[in-house]
């Protein structure tokens, strides 16, 4: 690919062409120090051509970092793309993820690629098309704003027309993004905005190749991994003569206490994988947590523990103070299709297909762990089962990687075990938080302390600078260290991502985190970080103190709003739940009561905002919660695309209602236990919640991301419902019937 | 050599007969309807019709369908001749990674066959035991209702 870069340039005859169109009027006059700057994403892809190709045939191609999750990334940036170059969505070739071909945006993560990916990529799409016109505009000694374009084609005065081929055979697209070039107003938009079918959905409902599961190159072997039966176990003796048993297999890779099948049959390979596992002698670490019980572990061994934020002084609010503390059990990230990857080594090059959030990152990792240069290692994106984080994918890579190079030429493919997968991917972290407030004698919130105490929520590939952060790595012969996890500095955050409270005007606010640089159970992102217990914590708190003030839980966030737009969202949520204010206090426990919660929140206090009402049943008998509708308002500003938007949000809520309601891992001394679906249940049909959402239009605004928004929220209404049903407060998820009848008997 | 039709063709494998059918369907006959997800008949991905029935192909030995129909979501329907449900999916955007999609259509076409008028309550039913991480169960009962109305 770089040398047919390397040929269109010589063709076009790069700079002098440019001046020949005209180019360089575009760039005003300007001292050094007042050159606009690229930002964000074209800061570090400055190349024009590495987000937008058009060839002599016209032939168009658009590159994104961000791939497909399952969230309509690709469907998203395509009309981003088609948007700003007025062509139609299917004249366009989308590449995403592919360390030889695309930007590197880092990862898809943090609801960022719209914001981001896609403001990269609209500017990047408009100077093409301005300097397109410009070419024609020059050719035709008209002046561009006498000329338009339709799907591809410019028109100008007296019938002329000039396809974009044409066109980009008289410029230079080989150059840097121009700072300057402007995108269209949202007024003049024709397809941002509007709900375009997904371009990846008609594969996946007709059951066509579509997932790295499905890819199966000829000469294509399978692989698996036998695991050791503790995290951080050695390999004392390795029982290969088990494989006899299974004539499919072809060989067995150690390396260190790592124990690689590979074969011709996948049932016979993952089969062995496992006999091998179960019979070789393996030493074993010391217990978990050193034996203590979880919520004891993360008090008394949190190694960071820091004020992250201080506004005004806590200590000094005089008034009625308030306190409670909240948990949250270990959850999994559960995707239905494992982990996979697929890897080729030919010469001293190796090719891996992977579902990873972040190419780049990964193959940054992929080269460290396998000792090789980076740019020996290409990493090209293949949809996954959705992942809402960072789960098996990045690992699964290196061990596909490392069975390759056993076997090179030959491509293998190698995909976990749901066992393997709910095992040994990351989890989220276990957190306990401790709020504390005071309320001033009008019943208004004078000081508000939130602390958070919490394992890591960010040990992906690329997240620091020593050891190695794939699975395997840490096995081998020569293992790769574990690094010293770190938590994200605010604004992001990671364990205190929202515990701020922005949104309300409380004069007196701190935030303490106090976090762990090892986690004896390997934990990193799950959507939302550590923002999923940070909202359901403050949001639920914030009703127990509405309710000391004697207050209606919505009144009362409207008196506290620092900002409209959560106003708007709540009125909306409101509106469309047809709230109806009860005092909060005892209730009658008997049968099947129903009870109303809020929450409200905007994620990572810089995106999306978002207002929910969870109605909920409470078997006071039983301790079974149904959830039984979630009204829900959302702003992003400007929706790109409003039903993804709204699928995104819905899918969060029932996501969120299952790990609020059912989720949470057991372990024991040696490793997670809850390794399938029957020891780690997710909701299912029999109560999914019925689920309105409705998005709140801010015209003028930029698009931000909607993927995480839901998840906070929906807990703390959730939360909020159990609470205003049985006059009582559950204050450890997941909400199981046991917590909720300690609540009802507390 | 264990004999069988899958999607109205006659298909012939020389399998260990115990073979689990996902693997055989995905592997040998290269099929990607069925998704591998579980692989212990817990989340449904890899739902198949044998002889008009929704089974779970990782739970179902190869030498158990000998002789019998087996269809996959490839011989369903197709973009030239889609299944209601396949159409009613595309139109209600009813999922988002579309791994969990394949046992959703396939367990809500047996649904429609036996039943082409379910309630709600009998869609929920029927795709109890089909499990969807990405939360798109709202959009699958809207699809299945839709693909009920437009008729199979």
């Amino acid at each position: 690919m770089s040398k047919m870069m390397i040929s269109r340039r010589a063709f076009t005859g790069g700079a002098l062409a440019a001046a020949a169109a005209g180019l360089t009027i575009r760039f005003p006059v300007a001292t050094a120090q007042e050159a606009p700057k690229l930002k964000g994403m074209l800061a570090t892809n400055p190349k024009l051509n590495g987000w937008v190709k058009i060839g002599p045939d016209g032939a168009i191609t658009v590159f994104t970092g961000r791939v497909e999750l399952g969230q309509g990334v690709r469907t998203a940036m395509l009309q981003i793309a088609a948007d700003e170059l007025d062509v139609a969505i299917d004249r366009l070739t989308l590449v995403s993820g592919d360390t030889a071909l695309t930007p590197d945006e880092g990862q898809t993560a943090g609801s960022q690629s719209i914001h981001y990916g896609g403001e990269a990529l609209g500017h990047a799409c408009a100077d093409a098309r301005a300097t397109l016109m410009a070419a024609a505009a020059t050719a035709w000694s008209s002046s561009v704003d006498q000329l338009t374009v339709e799907n591809g084609i410019i028109k100008g005065p007296n019938g002329r027309a000039m396809p974009y081929g044409e066109a980009a055979r008289a410029v230079n697209l080989v150059r840097d993004v121009d700072p300057t070039a402007k995108r269209k107003s949202q007024k003049d938009y024709s397809v941002i905005g509007t709900s375009v079918k997904r371009v990846d959905i008609p594969d996946k409902v007709f059951g066509r190749p579509t997932f790295i599961q499905d890819m199966r190159p000829e000469g294509m072997l399978f692989g698996a991994v036998a695991r050791p039966p503790a995290y951080g176990a050695k390999l004392t003796s390795a029982a290969l003569d088990v494989t006899r048993a299974y004539p499919a297999v072809v060989k067995t890779v150690v390396d260190g206490s790592f124990i690689g099948v590979i074969g011709t049959r996948e049932e016979q390979v993952r089969a062995a994988a496992a006999a091998i596992a179960k019979a070789s002698q393996w030493t074993l670490p010391g217990a978990l947590f050193g034996g203590k019980p979880i919520f004891d572990y993360l008090k008394s061994a949190a190694d960071d523990n820091k004020v992250v934020h201080n506004v005004g002084d806590v200590a000094a609010a005089q008034g009625r103070a308030i306190k409670a503390s909240y948990q949250r059990a270990f959850q999994s990230h559960a995707s239905i299709g494992a982990s996979c990857a697929l890897a080729v080594m030919q010469g001293d090059e190796l090719t891996v297909w992977s579902h990873t959030q972040g190419v780049f990152p990964l193959r940054r990792e992929l080269s460290a762990a396998l000792k090789m240069a980076p740019e020996k290692v290409r990493v090209i994106h293949a949809q996954g089962s959705g992942c809402y984080g960072h789960n098996g994918a990045d690992d699964v890579a290196l061990d596909a990687a490392l069975l390759a190079r056993a076997v090179p030429g030959r491509p293998v493919r190698v995909l976990w075990t749901h066992e393997e997968e709910m095992t040994w991917e990351p989890y989220s972290s276990a957190m306990e938080t401790e709020l504390q407030a005071v309320l001033d004698a009008e019943g208004k919130v004078s000081a508000w302390s939130h602390t958070v105490w919490s394992l890591t929520h960010n040990s992906r590939p690329g997240s620091s600078k020593e050891g190695n952060n794939l699975l395997s790595a840490w096995y081998l012969a020569e293992p790769l260290p574990v690094p010293k996890r770190v938590n994200a500095p605010l604004p992001n955050g990671a364990a205190d991502r929202n515990a701020v409270p922005q949104g309300y005007a409380f004069p007196n606010q701190k935030v303490t985190v106090n976090h762990h640089s090892v986690s004896p159970i390997r934990t990193s992102a799950l959507r939302t970080l550590g923002a999923y217990m940070n909202v359901f914590s403050a949001e639920c708190f914030l009703d127990e103190v509405a309710a000391a003030a004697g207050k209606d839980p919505v009144s009362f966030r409207l008196a506290h709003f620092a900002d409209p737009r959560l106003a708007a969202v709540t009125r909306k949520a409101v509106e469309m739940a047809g709230w109806t204010p009860r005092p909060a206090g005892p209730r009658q426990l008997s049968g099947v009561v129903t009870g109303t919660g809020i929450a409200v929140s905007r994620y990572k206090n810089s995106e999306a905002y978002l207002a929910i009402v969870a109605t909920v049943e409470v078997d006071t008998k039983t301790g079974d919660i149904t959830p039984i509708s979630m009204h829900c308002a959302v702003d992003v500003g400007h929706a790109v695309s409003p039903d993804g938007v709204i699928n995104q949000v819905e899918g969060g809520i029932i996501q969120s209602t299952s790990q609020t309601l059912l989720e949470g891992a057991k372990y024991d001394d040696k490793l997670i236990t809850s390794n399938s679906y029957g020891s780690y249940p997710i909701i299912g049909f029999d109560i999914a919640p019925k689920v309105e959402v409705a998005i709140v239009q801010q015209a003028g605004l930029p698009p931000v991301g909607a993927g995480e928004a839901s998840q906070g929220p929906t807990a703390a209404a959730l939360g909020n419902a159990v609470a205003d049903a049985i006059g009582k407060r559950v204050r450890t998820i997941p909400l199981t019937p046991r917590n909720v009848l300690e609540a009802i008997r507390a | 050599m264990i004999t069988l039709s899958v999607n109205g063709k006659p298909v012939s494998v020389d399998v260990p007969k115990e073979t689990p059918l996902v693997y055989v369907l995905r592997n040998d006959l290269s099929l990607s309807g069925p998704r591998l997800g579980c692989a212990k008949g817990e989340c449904g991905a890899c739902t198949v019709h044998v002889d008009g029935r929704a089974l779970r192909s990782c739970s179902i030995p190869l030498e158990s369908v000998a002789g019998k129909k087996v269809v996959t979501l490839e011989g369903l329907g197709t973009p030239e001749k889609p299944h209601p449900l396949q159409k009613a999916f595309i139109e209600e955007q009813a999922l988002q990674c579309g791994y969990c999609t394949n046992g959703m259509i396939m367990q809500a076409a047996e649904l429609l066959s036996n039943k082409p008028k379910p309630s709600e309550e009998e869609i929920r039913a029927a795709l109890a035991a089909n499990l969807c991480r990405c939360g798109s169960q709202n959009r699958v009962l809207k699809a299945v209702k839709r693909a009920a109305t437009e008729g199979v």
